[in-house]
Order: C-alpha cells, then sequence, then structure tokens
C-alpha cells in the first residue's frame, strides 16, 4: 500500500511541503531574494508588521472583502440555484449559461470589462444611474478610497457567482422531488422549503464550498487587485497577496514578504477550521 | 517493493530534471567562442534596433557570439534563472520599473562596478566611452546609486521629461507657458473660465517627473540631493513645505477624472484628456508621442513639452530627465567581454542605429541629428536656464513596509480626493525618509 503511495507522496512533498516549509523558514531572515547574503532575524519581521499601517489596513481590506463577497456570492448563488431548480423557468439553461460564462474568463479579461462598466464618463454603470435620474448615485467607482474596494467586490462576485449556483443547483437536483410534494401538501412555503429542505439536504455541499471559496477569494482578490487598480488609489484596495508581492519583489524585502505569506497561511488555516467548526452539522441524508 | 522503490527514484530524477532545465547549457567553449548573454527590456524603442547592434558587434569580434533575450516583461524571464544562479552578463533595463530588479540588485550590492568602463577605448574608435558621454549624465545617483564615485550603472538612453500640453491650444487662446508658479496658477484660473483644468497625471508614479524638478527648483540643487539622500529631517524644512504647499496648490486644479483613471488599466484616458483639451498639463516623457501616435486629438493638437516653472521670475528650471541603464551583475559569467560590450553600445556606429528608433543615448552631439517633436523636446537642454537634472533616491538597505517613492508620488490621489491632508503628507515623508536614513547603505 505505502509503496504506491509512495510517487504521489514524494511529489507531494517536493512540490508542496518542501515550499510551504521554505516560506515559514525564509519569514526568519531578512533577505532581497537574490545575495546569499541572508540574515536571521527571528521574529523581528513579525514584529515589523505589527506596526505598519500598509499591512494592517491590507489585512483589513482582505477581510471586508472575503466577508462581503463570501456572503453575497454564497447568497445569491443559493437564491438563484434554487429559484433555478424549483421554478420551471422557460430560459433556466440560457440563464445558466450567462451566469457561468465568466467563470471562464481570464482576469484580465474581465478587469477590462469592469474597467469599462465603472468608466466615470462613459462607463455603463454611471449611465444607467443618469438613464434613471439618479445622478446623485453616480461614483467614481474606481477613484474613490470608500468605494473602490466594493468596486472590486463586485467583479469577484460576478466572476464567481455562476460558478457556485451551478454547483449548488448540481445538489438541488438530486433531491428526491417527492420529499417537496410531501412537504407542500403539508403546507410549506417555497421558502420554507428552500430552508427546512433544500438547505439540510445540501449542507454538506455548502460546507464544502464554503472553505473552497474563502480560499480561492484570497487568490482572485490579489489577481483583480493587481489588474484593476494595482492597489490603488494610494493603497485602498491593497490586500494581503498583494502587499505581500510588493513587499517580496519590489521593495526587495523578500524575508518580509513571506512573513506576511506566512500570516496569510495561518488566516486562510484559521478561516476554514472556523468555517468548518461554525458549519458542523450531523449530515442529513435522503 | 524495491520495484516501486526504484519507479518513484526514476520519477523523482526525470521530475527533477524537468525542472532544472535538461539542456546542456549553452557554452560555446567547445567551439572557442565567448557566448554573452544580453537581456534587455523591449521599450517603445522596439526589439530590431538591438539585433541590428549586436550584428555589427558580431561582425568586429567573430570570438564572441551573443545571445539576445528580450522581452516587455524581461524582469520575469530573467529572474527564476538569476534565482537559479545563472546570470545574464549584460542587462539593458533602467529603474522605476514596477518589479524593481534594478533597484534590488543594487541594494543587495549585487552590480558590477563599471567605473573601468568610463575610461575604456570605445571598441574601434580612439575616443573612450567617458569622452564621449555628455557632461554631467554620469556621477549622479542613477549612475552612481551609492553616492561614491564609482559608476555602477551607465547610462543607456536618456530622454527630457516635464509638463507635456498642446502647443496648438496656447496659440488658439494667446497663452503663453507659465515660466513661474505665479504665472502657473493665473493661468489655471484663467483655463477654469474655459472650462480647461490646468493639472492631471497618468498615473501617481508618474509625479517622479515633477517632484524632482521641483525640489530642486525650490532649493537648488544641493537641496534636492539632500532629500534624495535622507538627510535628516529634511521634510521638516521650510523647502520641503514650499515644495509640499505648492503641489497641494496645484492638485487642486487638477481634472476631476485624475484619480479615477490613475491606474494600470485606465491610465491613458489621463493621457487622452490633454490631447483632447480636457486639461492643459501633464508630467511625461518623450516617449508620450508614440505612445498616443494613433489615438484621436483636438484639431490643431502639437505636442510641446515645457520644464516646470520657477519658484521666483528668473530662477534656474530643471528638467528631470529619465535615463535608462545598462549595467553588468557582479556574478556574470563573462565581465571583461560584457564591459567590451558595453562600451561598444556607445560607438558612433551603435548609437546610430540606436537613433533610428528614436532610442537617444547620452553622447555628445547625437542630439543634434534629430528632427520634428523629439528636437524641439531635446532642444530644450540649449536653454540656458534649464539645466538637466537626473538621479533619483539614494538606494539603502531595505526597509520593511517603507516605501518612500510610493508615499511621496501615490499620496497625492489622496490629496486630491480630501483623504488626507499636506501635513500628514509631510509627516508620513520625513518618517519614511528617517526610516531609510537609518538603514544607510
Amino acid at each position: 500500500m505505502l509503496a504506491c503511495l509512495l510517487p504521489a507522496l514524494v511529489l507531494f512533498a517536493v512540490f508542496m511541503v518542501y515550499p510551504t516549509v521554505n516560506v515559514f523558514r525564509m519569514s526568519l531572515y531578512t533577505w532581497s531574494g537574490f545575495s546569499p547574503d541572508m540574515k536571521f532575524v527571528g521574529l523581528d519581521n513579525f514584529r515589523h508588521l505589527v506596526d505598519d499601517d500598509q499591512f494592517v489596513r491590507a489585512f483589513q481590506n482582505t477581510v471586508t472583502l472575503l466577508v462581503v463577497v463570501t456572503v453575497v456570492t454564497m447568497g445569491m448563488g443559493l437564491f438563484l440555484a434554487a429559484i433555478m431548480t424549483r421554478q420551471k423557468l422557460r430560459s433556466r439553461n440560457f440563464l445558466r449559461f450567462v451566469l457561468y460564462i465568466p467563470n471562464v474568463l481570464s482576469v484580465v479579461v474581465i478587469a477590462a470589462v469592469f474597467s469599462a462598466i465603472y468608466d466615470q464618463n462613459n462607463g455603463l454603470l454611471n449611465s444607467m444611474l443618469r438613464l434613471v435620474s439618479l445622478d446623485s448615485w453616480q461614483q467614481v467607482w474606481l477613484g474613490d478610497q470608500k468605494v473602490v474596494l466594493y468596486s472590486v467586490g463586485i467583479a469577484m462576485v460576478w466572476q464567481s457567482l455562476g460558478y457556485y449556483m451551478v454547483l449548488y443547483m448540481s445538489s438541488m437536483s438530486s433531491i428526491p422531488e417527492e420529499l417537496y410534494e410531501a412537504s407542500g401538501l403539508d403546507g410549506a412555503s417555497a421558502s420554507r422549503q428552500f430552508f427546512s429542505l433544500t438547505m439540510p439536504l445540501i449542507w454538506q455541499n455548502l460546507r464544502t464550498s464554503l472553505t473552497f471559496f474563502i480560499m480561492s477569494a484570497v487568490n482572485l482578490s490579489f489577481v483583480l487587485v493587481r489588474a484593476m487598480t494595482g492597489g490603488g488609489p494610494d493603497s485602498s484596495s491593497e490586500v494581503l497577496l498583494s502587499y505581500m508581492y510588493k513587499q517580496a519583489y519590489t521593495n526587495s524585502s523578500y524575508g518580509y514578504g513571506m512573513a506576511i505569506g506566512v500570516v496569510i497561511f495561518a488566516f486562510s488555516f484559521l478561516v476554514s477550521l472556523l468555517m468548518s467548526r461554525a458549519t458542523k452539522r450531523e449530515p442529513l441524508q435522503f | 517493493m524495491r520495484k516501486s522503490l526504484a519507479f518513484a527514484g526514476t520519477a523523482v530524477t526525470v521530475l527533477g530534471l524537468l525542472a532544472t532545465g535538461c539542456s546542456g547549457g549553452g557554452d560555446s567553449a567547445d567551439s572557442g567562442k565567448t557566448t554573452l548573454k544580453v537581456a534587455a527590456l523591449e521599450g517603445g524603442y522596439g526589439r530590431d534596433m538591438y539585433a541590428q547592434v549586436i550584428k555589427a558587434y558580431e561582425a568586429t569580434h567573430p570570438d564572441v557570439d551573443v545571445q539576445l533575450q528580450i522581452s516587455k516583461s524581461i524582469e520575469d524571464e530573467i529572474t527564476p534563472n538569476m534565482k537559479a544562479g545563472k546570470y545574464p552578463d549584460v542587462v539593458v533595463l533602467g529603474q522605476g520599473r514596477k518589479a524593481a530588479l534594478t533597484e534590488t540588485l543594487v541594494k543587495d550590492k549585487a552590480v558590477e562596478d563599471l567605473t573601468p568602463v568610463l575610461k575604456t577605448k570605445v571598441p574601434g574608435e580612439d575616443k573612450t566611452v567617458g569622452d564621449k558621454l555628455t557632461e554631467g549624465i554620469v556621477g549622479n545617483l542613477n549612475t552612481n546609486p551609492y553616492g561614491t564615485d564609482k559608476t555602477y550603472l551607465m547610462p543607456m538612453y536618456y530622454a527630457p521629461t516635464g509638463l507635456f500640453y498642446n502647443q496648438g491650444l496656447f496659440e488658439k487662446n494667446g497663452w503663453k507657458t507659465p515660466a513661474t508658479w505665479d504665472e502657473m496658477f493665473a493661468l489655471g484660473d484663467k483655463a477654469k473660465k474655459a472650462g480647461i483644468p490646468l493639472f492631471t497625471y497618468p498615473t501617481a508614479g508618474y509625479l517622479d517627473s515633477y517632484f524632482f524638478a521641483l525640489l530642486a527648483d525650490v532649493g537648488g540643487e544641493q537641496f534636492y540631493t539632500d532629500v534624495m539622500t535622507y538627510k535628516k529631517d529634511v521634510w521638516k524644512s521650510a523647502n520641503a513645505k514650499k515644495a509640499l504647499d505648492i503641489t497641494t496648490k496645484l492638485l487642486g486644479y487638477a481634472a476631476p477624472t485624475t484619480v479615477g483613471y490613475a491606474n494600470e488599466q485606465d491610465f491613458t484616458k489621463n493621457q487622452q484628456s490633454i490631447l483632447d483639451n480636457k486639461a492643459l498639463f501633464m508630467p511625461n516623457g518623450t516617449w508620450i508621442t508614440g505612445e498616443m501616435a494613433d489615438a484621436p486629438r483636438a484639431d490643431g493638437f502639437t505636442w510641446g513639452l515645457t520644464p516646470l516653472p520657477a519658484v521666483t521670475a528668473g530662477a534656474k528650471r530643471y528638467l528631470t530627465t529619465s535615463v535608462e541603464s545598462v549595467w553588468v551583475p557582479s556574478a556574470a559569467q563573462h565581465k571583461d567581454a560584457a564591459k567590451d560590450f558595453v562600451a561598444y553600445l556607445y560607438s558612433d556606429e551603435a548609437a546610430k542605429i540606436f537613433a533610428k528608433s528614436n532610442a537617444i543615448q547620452p553622447i555628445q552631439g547625437i542630439a543634434d541629428s534629430l528632427t520634428g517633436e523629439s528636437a524641439s523636446f531635446y532642444k530644450l537642454y540649449e536653454d540656458p536656464s534649464v539645466s538637466a537634472l537626473v538621479g533619483g533616491f539614494a538606494s539603502t538597505s531595505p526597509v520593511e513596509g517603507v516605501d518612500i517613492k510610493a508615499t511621496l508620488f501615490d499620496t497625492a490621489n489622496s490629496i486630491i480626493s480630501g483623504d488626507t491632508t499636506e501635513a500628514k503628507w509631510q509627516s508620513a515623508l520625513n518618517e519614511a525618509s528617517e526610516k531609510l536614513r537609518q538603514a544607510g547603505n
């Protein structure tokens, strides 16, 4: 048995365990990333992090994005999946296709699409607001420090929504129709059916996808921020990974960047653990 | 069990070979030739000029085989190999790039001292490289990043940067380019009445061509050097306050679209506002004419470039000069051949090829051969009241979380949007400067 697992274990160790351990090791050094001069500084890099306002801001931005984007994507994904599964919509397949499309687009394309949507002069969003006489709602979507993070968040939701909707639709479709018929005969409304029947029966799927989404959202926020705002204006949309990149590769502080990497690792691990604990339920089967 | 272990071992070996690259190396020691690896950034000047220069060099150096690696993101391509210990011999890449590879190697003291190249005779010519270079182009913080008399980054191409505007619009309205800041703000008020904001910038990073000249205008070259070398409390000085006062006032005249478009995706929209007469001035470099060559423009549009206004009438005005660099990594395999190649880059033969692609080298007399827009830009250096300003912040050991260029330039976005104040800006600059001063070399 062990012999069969060995190649996979070796590959796992070489490409996963070793680089991860190396990140932890490098976080204890100051190093530019090139020279042989590596200086062991213990936990100094982590001490600097506490006093680094930019890091704190990037952390806050990451947490805000994770909370907002997760709640909106998961909530809308579940809602749309329930509607598309339970309601006999004629255009169901078309809608599913349209909502899924963003998931296969390159992030650079998404950044370009949203750049056009958010254009302060000729963008789709401000033009629509003007059309419905909501001129006062118009914004400089990528230039206002109070708004820019949510602008990036909307692009993240648009990119992810279809994938999770399809995922939940497939889970919901496998719930036997008789259960809904029986609950309908008992007088359960559609919303009651959703919360008392659908949700408990897809709960395991929901748990797994939540953890998966949080991990991917950390990565997606980095790529979108790099492409759309570069962390600006004036670092107001900086997220943990983009700040780590800047420190490691632009500010020649590779060790410090790795310390940020360790924080991201610990943070992701902790959030996953908390999510797993908080959503633990006795599995229901049909 | 043994079979499985052997299989696993083979698999790891094969993967290891794949990971490290299975090529046989590529040094042409067998043929007796020196293989010189040259890595260059494919900038606005294109790639053909490098191929031609290399061809000309190889024709006179049959014992050297020059391998060119050129790309728009050359840093991303050479960095992995450099981390694995495989360095190019010559790198044509300036400072101020996002990946900051040149700055990183400078901070690491991993760049070869090229001072001897200045005294080397240009291959095939009688003059030394130093003799051919324009006066004042070496010996500044750009070429001598440690503030010593040793040159590590050789100046490769140079371009004046300053405030770009539409000459046609000025002629139409009978406006003159302002010579002092008072005239500048008076013009701002006049233009405002005509519905045109005074100022914009592509991204805040472009303010380097504005700020460096302003600092020298306000306090002279010594003050500029003090700021660039992080003199204690330099940002608390009256001159620094004056520079920030002027900038804050100028940012009050910024086009309302500036901050929203000041990102990687949309910066050309800010540049377009100059072409559309929706802003009067923007800081930029001479490459802007090529970059926006195909963009639509207002009737009668002609690119104009002016140095920053002086603080007092008749005072010296500075033109921040963007200088791209060529350097040799300390870990390069063929340093001598690399230095010879670098010296050749300043030959008349090479300079002619580069100039055909508008890549102007800081060689005496070369600007005289220019025509059209380029000629008018480089002519600014002939104005006795205008001085070229080369350089930038001095290199120090890296300080975690401190990027003084970001603090100086990016905060302009927050000043425009009202998210911070001039006092906080000054305080943040002083703090960053002090941390870098303490880091030293």
